[in-house]
């Protein structure tokens, strides 16, 4: 049953995966096709989570396609977001992030 | 893009429908509604024209309007495309006196294209009162002659659909997006037309859109529109990429757009359309909403209404709109259909929307099964039924300066 699945990685070769549901911190993220990790922090619905180490200054890869790049090292199982990647287009984030 | 967006290619054609019935236009085209509409002229016209409308909001009158006093060859061109739009049976025009806009040129449009219209100057109808009377009463008679208006068979090949997104979040990308993606593939091999939009929002995605033009050309047309928007954008500072998408988890404009990019589906991208141009047919269409030439006039499109202006001017009968924070809008014109991401937001506004695709991330159901919920809820509406923002009242119309230069060669092949 596929609500047991608190995690998707929506394609091969991601280095992130997104959260289904609020994931608390400890608890185990999990996908339907067995992947599964320790979230190191708080992963809210609809954020993304490192499946791996991902050193400073690489692609953050979501369905396959590039959709950020690390400000600094991002360890396994920690929260992926503003506070640290940048757009490799345009960063308009800060005057506007509550 | 992969296995959500593209998970299933049923060549079936959806077992529709053979409910749907509209209304026949002068100019081929069939309306799904058969509305009235009441369309100030200038902003100082636009407190009579909503007077003039309160009563019959809920019978059929549409209030739209252009506030600007400057001409603008732009806003002449949307409001004759939306006086003129299929879902549109007549239109009374609401002027102050003095403003630029072309009014005789519009009324002479509308009266051609075979629609009943009137044109109230507000300055020679004795101000406020007079003009609410005179509007009321025009409305009144017009209602009574739209009842009986006959109607014809409508099949998913005479429908022309918008898709946007408002208020995204983490999950829009994961669940209704590409909910609607598939949606839209089931309505292009049925030979509808469908248009997504906003190259602001697709910046990321030039590539991967270019291979699946129909030609070269068109692969280069595309990738110039999204470079176009990309410098706009960036001259101007400020990217369509806001508190709400970071608060629901998503943290650039680039994967922004990948989400957004998932509504268009997997079928070929036969064209380029730019505002009040119409799909010359059926397949899938790329909506240009950048302003071409110098950055002026300020932020392209202020907000969701206004893109859904320029694609129901480029003819949509109605809109799938999908949002993860939760948006409430409508339109004036075209019915809106609302699709939500996540189940949390659906129990807090179900009454605002049409459709969760929540169930997806709950492990409940498939991208393809709400898909075909969203295709079921197209056919639905184009056979009368109400969008819940519909019965809410919800009547969203915004239009404001742009400039655009022609189609150049290459935008649309077919």
């Amino acid at each position: 049953m596929a609500g047991a699945a608190n995690l998707i990685v929506l394609a091969a070769g991601d280095n992130v995966g997104i959260a289904l549901r609020d994931i608390p911190a400890g608890d185990v993220a999990a996908t339907l096709s067995g992947l599964s990790l320790r979230a190191e922090e708080a992963i809210p619905q609809g954020h993304k989570i490192a499946l791996n180490d991902i050193a400073a200054q690489q692609d953050v890869v979501r369905l396959g396609m590039p959709v950020a790049i690390t400000r600094e090292a991002i360890a396994r199982g920690h929260l992926v977001h503003v506070h640290n990647v940048a757009s490799r287009y345009l960063n308009n984030d800060e005057d506007h992030y509550e | 893009m992969s296995s959500l967006a593209a998970a299933t290619r049923e060549p079936t054609a959806p077992a529709v429908a053979n409910r749907m019935r509209g209304y026949a236009r002068q100019d081929g085209r069939k309306g799904i509604r058969n509305y009235l509409l009441v369309a100030y002229l200038v902003e100082c016209a636009h407190h009579v024209a909503r007077v003039i409308a309160a009563p019959y909001q809920q019978g059929g009158v549409q209030l739209v309007g252009f506030p600007g006093c400057y001409p603008s060859d732009y806003a002449d061109r949307v409001m004759t495309d939306i006086a003129t739009h299929p879902n549109v049976g007549g239109v009374l025009l609401v002027s102050l006196g003095c403003e630029e806009f072309q009014r005789a040129k519009l009324k002479a449009a509308i009266a051609a294209s075979g629609r009943p219209v009137e044109l109230l100057t507000i300055q020679a109808c004795g101000g406020t009162a007079g003009t609410v009377t005179r509007g009321r009463e025009w409305v009144e008679r017009q209602l009574a002659l739209l009842k009986g208006a006959p109607t014809v068979p409508v099949g998913l090949s005479d429908l022309v659909i918008g898709t946007k997104c408002g208020g995204s979040d983490g999950l829009s990308g994961v669940t209704i997006n590409p909910a609607v993606g598939h949606a839209c593939d089931l309505l292009v091999d049925a030979g509808a037309a469908v248009m997504f939009e906003e190259t602001c929002e697709l910046i990321g995605c030039e590539e991967h859109m270019a291979a699946r033009a129909v030609t070269p050309e068109l692969a280069e047309v595309l990738r110039g529109a999204v470079r176009k928007a990309d410098e706009y954008y960036a001259a101007l500072g400020h990217g369509s990429f806001g508190g709400g998408n970071i608060k629901y988890g998503l943290s650039t404009l680039e994967e922004k757009s990948l989400g957004a990019y998932a509504k268009s589906g997997s079928r070929p991208i036969s064209g380029l359309l730019k505002p009040g141009v119409r799909p010359p047919a059926g397949g899938l269409y790329l909506m240009d909403t950048v302003n071409d030439g110098p950055v002026r006039f300020g932020i392209p499109n202020i907000n969701d209404s206004q893109t859904i202006t320029e694609m129901v001017a480029s003819g949509c009968h109605l809109i799938l709109f999908t949002t993860g924070a939760g948006s409430v809008v409508g339109q004036a014109v075209a019915p809106v259909i609302k699709g939500v991401s996540n189940s949390r937001t659906y129990r807090r506004m179900e009454g605002d929307m049409d459709v969760n695709a929540g169930t997806i991330a709950d492990g409940v159901e498939t991208v393809e099964e709400v898909g075909r919920h969203l295709l079921d809820a197209i056919v639905a509406v184009a056979s009368g039924e109400p969008t819940k923002s519909e019965a809410l009242g919800h009547q969203e119309f915004v239009l404001a300066y742009k400039t655009y230069d022609p189609l150049g060669p290459g935008c649309l092949p077919v």
